[in-house]
């Protein structure tokens, strides 16, 4: 039942997300067309030695194999980007932004706060899953076409750390929904951790084990190929701690 | 004050109930409150009187920062509690805030599920009654049809007790006549309580029997809406010159709740005895005395005017 309402508030966000995710994953996979046909010339490219040269050799070595085109142009760029920003905007919102339309009308159900938050909770991460999930599948269902295949268990795994990762920022947004009562409030304020978050882990401190965008963009599984069951137990770990926090902060607030 | 709930089941009882919001401002101070079941209660107060924010303790909505409340006997800060209390009553918000996104039908079949005696002969009965479209979205309905379609939501529950701020607000003549009946029928049908509030005067007269008046977060008056109307009287003094300051003896009287001078008028309002006032004032040799009966209009005024006046 709440679910319903939950999803009422949410679907709009989830179908144009889902769409663009699904659509992404698409592009890049008949992407690789294009840039079989320019691996040839990748041999003639003389970079130099310097970082920047690394950088650049290192990256035309990934496009080289098809799992680490895919790697490289999807995983590791779209769902840390576009997809941090549709769990977040699935996060927002909820029972404190809901001003005159239907607050009280809430409120007075039969329902705890508590319920409240879970059927939120548990709407937005089926959506984000779904979100998480089906664009990373779409990989190995339309590589045949391509002539090239992905490993259906890789997609999955891939998935899983989108998903694990992308939760931590929704339980965020959750989090800031029970304290600020606006949208807008609880979406900046959240970007803006991802943003100097992830500039901070990525850029400064560099690739941790633990870390949410190291997780998401599953960068130890694709180099080692063993599933980085720490760095997700501790997201997830962080994400139900987040969404444990916004329980108690709605059960205290005075409407 | 007396009380004629004495020894009678209690839906609602609030005793030095108090809240004070997190900027400093004590809407509610100490409010004492009755409500035996099967009654209707009209809540009245001015604007900021703390109306709502009692209703929103009641239901769970608003933690009290003191004293204590009980709907059904249960402990309205208690967070398990506040959900029974909630299973058991039915509420009409001042805003009538609904789900604007869904269309009244699918509003009502998701209500119903949460509510296990949704009364579904009620909800065909009131659908007809108040015409009530249900492929229309929510957002496009008359502050009249969102009205009806919350009253509709509220009844339906099945519950015992309905709480209801301002239910008529904004709606003309007819429409607050039709849902005033519909509220009288069905408490006559389910022997529910009712608890609302109102700035209509007229309206809580005409289908309350019990009245609680608040003001600036305190019970003024309570009681038997009969009771009221036999207590209180208006005694009236004329004199041959200007009437004296108000009078020690006078003073000392209990009931007087009121003392008005005007030129060589004394008039005094009361909720004890008459007669007793009358004696006492014998010695001031008024020329003329009156007792008169008070409306619930009069009572109002003059109870939340005198808190402005410390009388």
């Amino acid at each position: 039942m709440l679910w319903q309402k939950s999803w009422l508030d949410t679907r709009w966000r989830f179908l144009i997300g889902f769409a663009l995710m699904t659509c992404g994953a698409v592009f890049i996979v008949t992407l690789y067309v294009r840039v079989r046909g320019l691996l040839p010339q990748l041999s003639a490219l003389d970079p130099g030695s310097s970082e920047l040269g690394r950088i650049i050799r290192e990256a035309a070595e990934l496009q080289k194999t098809y799992r680490g085109f895919i790697w490289s142009q999807w995983f590791r760029q779209t769902p840390t980007q576009t997809g941090t920003l549709f769990a977040i905007l699935l996060g927002s919102g909820g029972l404190l932004s809901q001003g005159a339309a239907g607050q009280l009308f809430t409120l007075s159900l039969p329902v705890s706060r508590a319920r409240l938050v879970g059927a939120r909770a548990a709407t937005g991460l089926a959506e984000w899953a779904a979100m998480a999930l089906a664009p990373s599948l779409v990989i190995p269902l339309l590589s045949p076409a391509i002539g090239e295949s992905y490993p259906f268990s890789t997609a999955l795994v891939h998935g899983l750390c989108i998903f694990v990762g992308g939760a931590v920022f929704f339980s965020l947004a959750v989090l800031l929904s029970t304290t600020f009562t606006d949208l807008w409030r609880p979406l900046l304020i959240a970007l803006a951790v991802a943003i100097v978050g992830g500039v901070i882990e990525l850029a400064v401190v560099g690739p941790t084990r633990f870390g949410t965008f190291c997780v998401m963009t599953g960068e130890n599984y694709f180099r080692t190929g063993v599933v980085p069951w720490g760095g997700l137990v501790v997201n997830a770990a962080i994400a139900v701690a987040l969404l444990y926090g916004a329980r108690v902060a709605l059960e205290h607030r005075d409407f | 004050m007396a009380d004629s709930t004495a020894g009678g089941i209690l839906t609602i009882e609030t005793i030095d109930l108090r809240k004070q919001y997190d900027g400093g401002v004590e809407a509610v101070r100490g409010l004492n409150l009755r409500v035996p079941a099967g009654s209707i209660c009209g809540f009245l107060g001015r604007n900021g009187a703390g109306k709502t924010t009692t209703i929103k303790m009641l239901l769970g909505m608003t933690r009290p920062t003191a004293g204590s409340g009980r709907v059904f006997g249960l402990a309205i800060d208690d967070l398990v509690s506040s959900v029974a209390i909630r299973r058991r009553t039915g509420f009409v918000s001042d805003e009538k805030d609904l789900y604007d996104s869904m269309d009244a039908g699918d509003l009502i079949r998701f209500t119903a599920r949460l509510f296990p005696k949704w009364r579904a002969d009620l909800e065909q009965q009131y659908l007809r009654r108040f015409e009530i479209p249900l492929s229309a979205r929510v957002r496009t309905l008359s502050r009249g049809g969102r009205t009806k379609l919350a009253l509709l939501l509220a009844l339906c529950r099945g519950a015992d007790l309905l709480i209801l701020d301002e239910p008529t607000s904004g709606l003309d003549p007819a429409a607050t006549e039709e849902v005033l009946q519909a509220l009288v029928a069905h408490v006559a049908a389910a022997e529910g309580t009712v608890f609302f509030s109102s700035h209509q005067i007229a309206e809580v007269d005409q289908i309350a029997d019990r009245v609680a008046i608040i003001d600036k977060g305190r019970t003024v008056v309570e009681g038997a809406l009969d009771d009221l109307r036999e207590r209180y009287r208006r005694v009236q003094f004329v004199f041959d010159a200007d009437a004296p300051a108000v009078p020690d003896l006078l003073a000392q009287s209990t009931g007087i709740q009121r003392v008005r001078r005007s030129g060589r008028v004394l008039s005094v309002l009361t909720n004890g005895s008459a007669d007793a006032i009358i004696d006492r004032a014998r010695a001031l040799r008024p020329v003329s005395v009156d007792v008169a009966t008070v409306t619930l209009k009069e009572i109002f005024l003059e109870t939340v005017t005198a808190e402005d006046s410390g009388a």
